[in-house]
C-alpha cells in the first residue's frame, strides 16, 4: 500500500516533463473554476432584493397608513426614524414598537416631551408596555392604532416576495469545488511530490464531503441560500492547499479545526433564530471572554513577538480570536438596548478590557482589529454625541497602546512605504511576498511549487501572497472581493431586517473581517505597516479557521431572503 | 432601524477602502510586476544570487551564456568569453551594460500572465546581434592594447561587433572591481574620448552646409601653421591643399582656420546635430554622452575645438551612428543589441532617430571620406572592402596618441558604420585603419556564409 502510494507520490519525479504540461494546463482550469464559484456565488449575493415582510400597519389620525417592516421601529419626527410622523408634539423618537417572537406587540416611550397614552393610561417611560392590534395609541395628541395585516396584503406580501430572485442553486457550484479539489490533489502530487502526505490529501476529500453532506442536509430540510458557504468551503479549499504546501503535516489539524468552526457556525444559526435567548447569552460570553484573556495573560507564550498563545498539552491556542465572537455579540442589541445606557457603557467597558489586555499582550494587529471594530459599532449603536464620547476614550486607548509598543511599531513604520529600501532587514517579509507574489502572475506557478513558503509567516500573515504565487493574482484578488461582497449583502440585508441584534452583528463581523482582510493583505504588500493579522478563512492557524466558521454564522442570521438561511427560522 | 441602515454606509466606506487599496495594489503590479518577480530575492529565478535559468547567444546562435541552477556557463572558447564578456556580462554583475543586467527580465522570461512560470522548462533564450567571431576578431586585432571596436548595420541598426578592452575571462576568477584598470568598463558605451581628427567630420559637415565657396578654398600649409602665436602643428607640410585635400591629409592649419570661419555658435550646434552630445539610446542603455567647448571669445580654443583636441570627448558609440548617418544619406538609425525575432527589421530598417545630415551634405561628405581613403590611407589596404573612413590621432598627454579610425562600408549585403580606437595606439590609420579592415572582412564572410 504503502509503496503503491510512494510510486503515485513519485509519477511527477519520473515524468516531469508530463507534469510540467500538466501545470501548464491546470492553472486555466483552476482560475476558470475559481472565477466561476466565486463570480455566481458573489452575484448571486449582491443581486438579492429582499421584499421587507410587512408585519401590521400603524395608522395615524388625518395621516396615513405607515406600513411596518422591522420588528423593530422607532417612532418619531426625525427623519430616520421608522416611522416617521412629521408633526411638532410628536418628538423626534418618541417611542418603539416592537414586535416578539410570540407574534405580540411591545410598546415602550422613550421618555418623549409628550409622553405616550395607551387606551387612556399615560405610560411611564423607558418602560415595556404590551400592546394589541385595534389599541387607541395617542402620541403627542395625536390618535394612532396598530392595525394587523390583512389576509390579502399578506397574500400580495407572499407575491411580492415570490417575485424576489431566488438564491442561486447550489449544485453546479458544488460541482466546480468538487472538480477544483480533484485538481488541486493532482497538482499539489505534482508540486510537492513525495513531499506531500496521505493525510494531507485526504483532507481535502473529507472537506469535499463534508460539503456535500452539509449542503444536501439543509438543503432537504429547507434552507436554499448556500452561497456564503460556498465561498468559504472554496477558501478553505485554498487554506488547506496552503497548508499542505507549506507543511503537509498540519493539514489535518486544520481541517479538524474547519471541522470544528463549521459545527459552531451551525449550532449558532439555529440558536440565534430566536432573538431572546440569543439576548441572553451576553453575560455569559462576557464573563467567558474576560476568563479566556486572563488565562491568556497568566499562561501565555510568546509567538511571534505577541504573547497570545495559550499552550494546552499539545495544543495551542489563541484565545483573542474566540473573543472576537463575544465581541460581536456584546456589541449588538436591540433597538431598545440601543437606548438604554448601561447596554452602551457595558460595551465600552467590556472593550476597553479587551483592548487592555491584548495590549499586555503585545498583540497589536489583534488590537487594532478590535478598536475599529469598536468604532464602528458604536457608530452604528448611537450615531451621535455618545460615540463622539466613546471615540475619544477609544483613541487614548490608542495612544497608550502605541507608547506601549513603541520600539516595535516604530521600526514597522519607518519602512512603511519603502519596504525595498530595507529588502534583507526591516522589509524583508514585504519585499519578498512582493517578489514571489509577482512571479506568480495572473495564473499562478501552481500549488505546491512557490517558494515564499520559506519566508517566516508565510502561510500567515503574508498568505495573500503566498496564494498570489501558487494560485496566481486573480484568485487572491477574488479571495479579497469575497470579503467585500459578504460586507455588501449585510448592509444590503439591514432593509429587511428583523432586529439592530442582528443587523449589527452582521455589520460587526463584517467590519472584523474587512479590517483583518485590510490588515493582511496591506500589510504584507506594504500598503500599510505589517501587523501580523490573519486572512479570514485563508491563513493557516486553527482557532483563527475556527472562528472564521464560527463568524459565518453573523453573515448567515442577516440573510433575509425568503427561506434561504439556516439561520433564520421558516415561517410557517 | 432606518437609522442603522444609513450608518451602516460607513461600513460600506470600509469596503470601498479595501477594495481601493487592492485597485492600487493591482496598478503597482501591473506596473511593477516584472521589477518585483526579478528581485535578487526570488529564489524561483535566482540560485545563490545569479539568475539560473536562460541563454545568451551571439547572432548566429553560438551560446555565449547558459545561465542553470547549477550556475552560469560560458561559451567553451577563451577568446569568444573574453570578447564578448562586455556584451554578456560577468557573473558578479560589474558590467553594468552587459545583458545579464539590463536583459534580466528577458531572460526570466517575466509576464504578466505566467509571472516567472518557466513553460519552455528550458528557460528563455536571448540572441544578440553581434557576432562571436567579429568580436574575436576584434579582440585579436586590438592585440592586448586598450581600446574598443564598434560596428553596426546602419540600415537594420544591429551591433555586429562590440569589443572594449582591457578585458577579462568571466569563466575565471573576476578582477578586482576597485584596481583601477577598468576591466568593468565597457569604452563604446560609457567611454568619453578625445576625437581627434575623426571629430573634423563634423566640421567638414559645417563647412559644406555655410560656406558656399568651399569649392575655391585653399589653404598653405607650412607644417607649423602659426596663427595669432600658437602653432597648429602637422607632422609635415601640406603645402598648397584644397578644403577636400585638407580633410584627406587631415590639415590642422585648415581645419583651425576653417573652424574659425565657420565660428563657436555654429560649431556647438553641428556636435549636437551629429548627435554627440546626447546618450544614445541601445535597448535602453543610454551611452555616455559627449561634450564640447566652443569659446567665443578665445579663438586658439576654438581652433583646437574645431580639430577634435582641447575639450572635445565623444562617444564612440555615439560617433559610429554619426558614420552611419552619414552612409545612409543623413538618416541616423538606432543602434540595437537584441536580435529581433522577425524579418520585418530587414525590410523596414531600424528605428529612425532622424535626419542628422542634409541630404546632399551627406553625399559631399561621403565622396571626401572615400577621397581620404584614394588620396591617404590607400585603397590596397582594405582587401578591395569599399570603405569611406577618417583616421584620428588624439594627443591626449600619453607617450603615444590615441589611434582612431572612424567611417563605414557600402555594400548591400553588409553596410557597416564603424568606429574603433585604440588607445595610446600611434597614428590612426596605420594602427586603427587595420583592426577595422580585419573586423569588417570577418563580418563579410560570415554575411556571405549566411546568405548561401
Amino acid at each position: 500500500m504503502e509503496s503503491i502510494l510512494y510510486r503515485l507520490l513519485n509519477m511527477a519525479e519520473t515524468y516531469p516533463e508530463i507534469a510540467k504540461e500538466m501545470t501548464t494546463v491546470m492553472r486555466w482550469f483552476f482560475v476558470v473554476l475559481a472565477a466561476y464559484i466565486l463570480l455566481v456565488s458573489i452575484i448571486s449575493l449582491l443581486t438579492t432584493r429582499c421584499t421587507p415582510e410587512i408585519w401590521g400597519y400603524f395608522l395615524v389620525e388625518n395621516g396615513g397608513n405607515y406600513p411596518i417592516t422591522h420588528w423593530e421601529n422607532v417612532v418619531g419626527r426625525s427623519r430616520s426614524a421608522d416611522i416617521n410622523i412629521p408633526l411638532r408634539t410628536i418628538s423626534n423618537n418618541h417611542a418603539i414598537i416592537n414586535r416578539r417572537d410570540d407574534e405580540k406587540w411591545i410598546i415602550k416611550d422613550l421618555g418623549s416631551h409628550n409622553g405616550t397614552v395607551v387606551n387612556g393610561f399615560k405610560l411611564v417611560p423607558n418602560k415595556r408596555y404590551l400592546i394589541s392590534t385595534g389599541d387607541e395609541i395617542v402620541m403627542g395628541g395625536v390618535h394612532c392604532t396598530l392595525a394587523p395585516a390583512s389576509v390579502e396584503e399578506s397574500r400580495n406580501n407572499e407575491k411580492m416576495r415570490r417575485l424576489d430572485k431566488e438564491p442561486v442553486a447550489p449544485w453546479k457550484i458544488l460541482l466546480a469545488i468538487t472538480l477544483f479539489q480533484v485538481l488541486t490533489i493532482v497538482q499539489l502530487i505534482i508540486g510537492m511530490g513525495t513531499d506531500i502526505t496521505a493525510g494531507a490529501l485526504i483532507c481535502i476529500v473529507l472537506l469535499s464531503v463534508v460539503m456535500w453532506a452539509y449542503v444536501t442536509f439543509f438543503k432537504a430540510m429547507g434552507s436554499r441560500g448556500f452561497e456564503m458557504e460556498m465561498i468559504a468551503f472554496f477558501i478553505s479549499t485554498i487554506n488547506l492547499a496552503v497548508t499542505a504546501s507549506w507543511n503537509p503535516g498540519n493539514t489535518v489539524k486544520q481541517f479538524v479545526a474547519m471541522m470544528m468552526g463549521l459545527s459552531l457556525m451551525i449550532f449558532m444559526c439555529i440558536y440565534m433564530r430566536e432573538l431572546e435567548r440569543t439576548r441572553k447569552l451576553k453575560p455569559m460570553l462576557i464573563g467567558l471572554s474576560v476568563i479566556l484573556l486572563l488565562l491568556n495573560l497568566a499562561l501565555g507564550t510568546v509567538k511571534y513577538g505577541a504573547a497570545n498563545w495559550i499552550q494546552i498539552g499539545g495544543l495551542s491556542i489563541q484565545p483573542s480570536e474566540i473573543v472576537k465572537l463575544a465581541f460581536v455579540f456584546v456589541g449588538a442589541g436591540t433597538l431598545e438596548e440601543l437606548y438604554q445606557k448601561n447596554s452602551t457603557i457595558m460595551y465600552a467597558a467590556f472593550a476597553f478590557f479587551c483592548l487592555a489586555c491584548l495590549a499586555i499582550m503585545g498583540d497589536f494587529g489583534t488590537a487594532l482589529i478590535f478598536f475599529a471594530t469598536y468604532l464602528i459599532v458604536s457608530f452604528l449603536r448611537s450615531g451621535d454625541l455618545s460615540r463622539m464620547i466613546l471615540t475619544f476614550v477609544g483613541a487614548a486607548l490608542m495612544g497608550l497602546m502605541i507608547l506601549r509598543f513603541k520600539p516595535y511599531i516604530a521600526s514597522r513604520f519607518a519602512v512603511w512605504g519603502h519596504v525595498w529600501d530595507f529588502a534583507d532587514n526591516e522589509g524583508y517579509q514585504q519585499t519578498r511576498t512582493m517578489s514571489f507574489g509577482a512571479g506568480g502572475g495572473l495564473l499562478g506557478l501552481g500549488a505546491g511549487n512557490g517558494q515564499l513558503k520559506y519566508v517566516g509567516a508565510s502561510s500567515t500573515d503574508l498568505v495573500f501572497g503566498f496564494v498570489m504565487e501558487e494560485w496566481g493574482f486573480i484568485i487572491a484578488v477574488l479571495l479579497v472581493l469575497c470579503i467585500i461582497t459578504l460586507t455588501i449583502f449585510s448592509v444590503m440585508n439591514i432593509v429587511a431586517g428583523r432586529s439592530t441584534f442582528y443587523t449589527i452583528c452582521a455589520c460587526s463581523a463584517a467590519t472584523m473581517f474587512l479590517v483583518q482582510t485590510i490588515l493582511n493583505v496591506f500589510g504584507a504588500v506594504d500598503l500599510f505597516p505589517l501587523t501580523g493579522v490573519t486572512f479570514p478563512f485563508l491563513s493557516t492557524g486553527g482557532t483563527s479557521m475556527l472562528a472564521s466558521w464560527a463568524m459565518l454564522a453573523f453573515f448567515k442570521a442577516a440573510d433575509m431572503r425568503q427561506s434561504a438561511s439556516l439561520a433564520v427560522r421558516k415561517e410557517a | 432601524m432606518r437609522k442603522q441602515e444609513r450608518r451602516a454606509v460607513i461600513c460600506l466606506l470600509l469596503a470601498f477602502i479595501l477594495f481601493a487599496g487592492v485597485v492600487l495594489f493591482g496598478s503597482r503590479f501591473i506596473r511593477d510586476g516584472g521589477k518585483w518577480a526579478s528581485f535578487y530575492g526570488n529564489s524561483q529565478i535566482y540560485t545563490d544570487g545569479r539568475i539560473n535559468r536562460g541563454t545568451v547567444s551571439d547572432r548566429n546562435g553560438e551560446v555565449l551564456l547558459e545561465c542553470t541552477r547549477d550556475g552560469f556557463f560560458y561559451n567553451d572558447d577563451y577568446e569568444t568569453r573574453r570578447a564578448t564578456v562586455h556584451a554578456v556580462g560577468d557573473p558578479g554583475g560589474n558590467i553594468a551594460s552587459g545583458a545579464i543586467n539590463v536583459f534580466k527580465s528577458q531572460l526570466i522570461g517575466y509576464d504578466i500572465l505566467n509571472g516567472t512560470y518557466d513553460n519552455s522548462s528550458q528557460g528563455k533564450k536571448i540572441r544578440l546581434t553581434i557576432d562571436a567571431e567579429a568580436n574575436v576578431a576584434a579582440y585579436e586585432a586590438l592585440g592586448g592594447r586598450t581600446g574598443t571596436v564598434g560596428v553596426y548595420n546602419y540600415k537594420t541598426g544591429e551591433i555586429m561587433c562590440m569589443v572594449s578592452t582591457p578585458t577579462f575571462d568571466p569563466a575565471d576568477s573576476l578582477p578586482d572591481a576597485d584596481d583601477g584598470e577598468g576591466y568593468y568598463f565597457n569604452n563604446f558605451l560609457d567611454g568619453k574620448i578625445t576625437p581627434g581628427s575623426t571629430f573634423k567630420l563634423v566640421t567638414a559637415t559645417a563647412v559644406i552646409d555655410n560656406i558656399a565657396d568651399r569649392d575655391s578654398y585653399t589653404f598653405d600649409c607650412d607644417g607649423e601653421n602659426e596663427y595669432e602665436g600658437t602653432d597648429f602643428t602637422d607632422i609635415r607640410s601640406h603645402g598648397e591643399v584644397s578644403f577636400k585635400s585638407a580633410l584627406a591629409q587631415s590639415c590642422n592649419g585648415a581645419f583651425g582656420e576653417l573652424t574659425r570661419e565657420v565660428g563657436a555658435k555654429t560649431m556647438q550646434e553641428y556636435a549636437e546635430k551629429a548627435g554627440l552630445t546626447e546618450p544614445v539610446d541601445v535597448n535602453g542603455i543610454k551611452t555616455a554622452a559627449g561634450s564640447f567647448d566652443f569659446p567665443e571669445d578665445d579663438n586658439i580654443k576654438l581652433s583646437w575645438a574645431g580639430i577634435g583636441q582641447a575639450d572635445d570627448l565623444v562617444n564612440p558609440c555615439a560617433m559610429m551612428v554619426y558614420m552611419g548617418a552619414i552612409a545612409n544619406e543623413g538618416e541616423a538609425v538606432q543602434p540595437t543589441l537584441i536580435k529581433s525575432a522577425t524579418f520585418l527589421r530587414e525590410i523596414t530598417g531600424g528605428k529612425s532617430l532622424g535626419r542628422y545630415l542634409e541630404k546632399d551634405t551627406a553625399a559631399e561628405l561621403r565622396s571626401m571620406m572615400k577621397n581620404n581613403v584614394v588620396e591617404n590611407y590607400g585603397e590596397e589596404n582594405f582587401d578591395g572592402i569599399d570603405i569611406y573612413a577618417k583616421s584620428g590621432t588624439a594627443e591626449t598627454g600619453g607617450y603615444n596618441p590615441d589611434a582612431w579610425f572612424v567611417g563605414f562600408t557600402d555594400d548591400v549585403d553588409a553596410p557597416y558604420a564603424f568606429v574603433v580606437w585604440v588607445k595610446d595606439g600611434g597614428h590612426g590609420s596605420e594602427v586603427a585603419a587595420p583592426i577595422a579592415r580585419s573586423v569588417i572582412r570577418t563580418l563579410e564572410a560570415n554575411a556571405e556564409s549566411d546568405d548561401m
